[in-house]
């Protein structure tokens, strides 16, 4: 979640930027690079957790969540940002919850059912995060608590606290829209056609432009 | 559909399939309650349109739309029960047979729609589908009264 704040950024970047220049400066690593070394160490963390090794994959899942943070900063310090780098980020940060909530279930720790939801909420999550711009931010991360609290629990957690924050996400971006056709104003019964069009990039047509449907007939106030 | 019209089908639902505890909970949530996000788009009319009573504006979110069947089903799933999906998809399909626009798969697509029975006068619909609910309702209540 913090992409989300700029201080946080700021800081980050500060803090790592003598390693961001070693690594691409001397060993002519990329961003996709250090994305890729990020989701060896989760698939290196999935295998531990899946052969029993919790403690150890956790270790393994923190040093890949240290490197998905470099890369970005990576990006931003040598102007490398771009839209193929943002995708691929979020493709293996989603490959990596798969491989690390997979070996959860292996081991038999949580049941495949919770891990199976968990990772259908967060896909949701990740279809509409960019547009709403809000993210709570609780997936891997919230394994370390598995340290004081029971795994099974941890993953009910995860997949409740990411399909609220899906459903928050749909309603944001319903207001975003709303804004959209009360800007548009005109006839109501026919707003949401025109604002559609609109986002569509299509000049609205004759039958959307708040004009009578069918001739001699008048658009009828609708009520919820 | 008005919300009592939905609260109607919820109780003839409730009734008939004779839930009780969390399950009567959940009909009514996603029969009724999905409603609640026309609240959330009160501030909006407010601010577009005042105090005043304005028919036609789009009190609609994804709340209610079939959209929301993305993550009513891994709820459902989650909960061991499909009380949720079958009383929210009576509350869409309701809503779909009053004439207004919709947009069923927004933010996904930008279809609009108006439903279904369209050549039909949403207030005959209405008071028509009204008036069936109340007299099942009192059917299966007596039944049960009976029982």
């Amino acid at each position: 979640m913090h992409e989300r704040i700029p201080v946080l950024i700021r800081i980050s970047d500060w803090t790592v930027r003598p390693i961001l220049r070693f690594l691409h400066l001397k060993l002519r690593a990329t961003p996709a690079h250090v994305t890729w070394a990020s989701f060896v160490f989760s698939v290196a963390a999935g295998v531990a957790v899946a052969t029993g090794r919790v403690h150890a994959g956790l270790w393994l899942m923190f040093v890949g969540q240290v490197l998905d943070g470099m890369d970005g900063g990576m990006a931003r310090e040598f102007g490398l940002q771009s839209e193929a780098g943002r995708r691929l980020d979020d493709v293996l940060d989603r490959a990596s919850e798969v491989v690390i909530f997979l070996g959860f279930a292996v081991a038999g720790i949580v049941t495949f059912k919770i891990v199976l939801l968990a990772l259908i909420a967060i896909a949701l999550m990740t279809t509409v995060t960019h547009r709403a711009r809000f993210d709570p931010g609780l997936k891997r991360f919230a394994l370390y608590f598995g340290i004081w609290l029971p795994y099974p629990l941890i993953f009910d957690v995860i997949f409740l606290a990411n399909l609220a924050g899906y459903v928050l996400d749909l309603l944001i971006i319903d207001c975003q829209f709303q804004l959209e056709m009360d800007a548009l104003g005109g006839d109501l019964d026919t707003v949401a056609s025109r604002a559609a069009a609109l986002q569509d990039g299509q000049p609205p047509s004759a039958s959307t432009r708040g004009e009578a449907l069918t001739p001699g007939t008048e658009p009828v106030p609708a009520e919820p | 559909m008005k919300i009592g019209t939905h609260f109607l089908a919820t109780t003839l639902g409730v009734q008939a399939m004779g839930l009780a505890g969390q399950d009567r909970i959940l009909a009514y949530t996603f029969g009724m309650a999905v409603d609640v996000d026309h609240l959330v788009k009160l501030p909006y009319y407010l601010r577009a349109v005042g105090l005043h009573d304005k028919r036609g504006y789009y009190w609609r979110s994804s709340l209610q739309e079939p959209v929301a069947l993305l993550w009513i089903l891994p709820l459902s799933y989650f909960l061991g029960t499909i009380v949720p999906v079958i009383f929210f998809a009576i509350h869409v399909a309701m809503d779909y047979s009053v004439r207004f626009e919709k947009m069923p798969f927004y933010p996904y697509s930008n279809y609009v729609t108006r439903g279904w029975l369209t050549g039909i006068s949403d207030k005959v619909k209405e008071r028509v589908l009204f008036t069936v609910l109340l007299v099942l309702n009192v059917i299966v209540y007596a039944g049960w009264l009976r029982a």
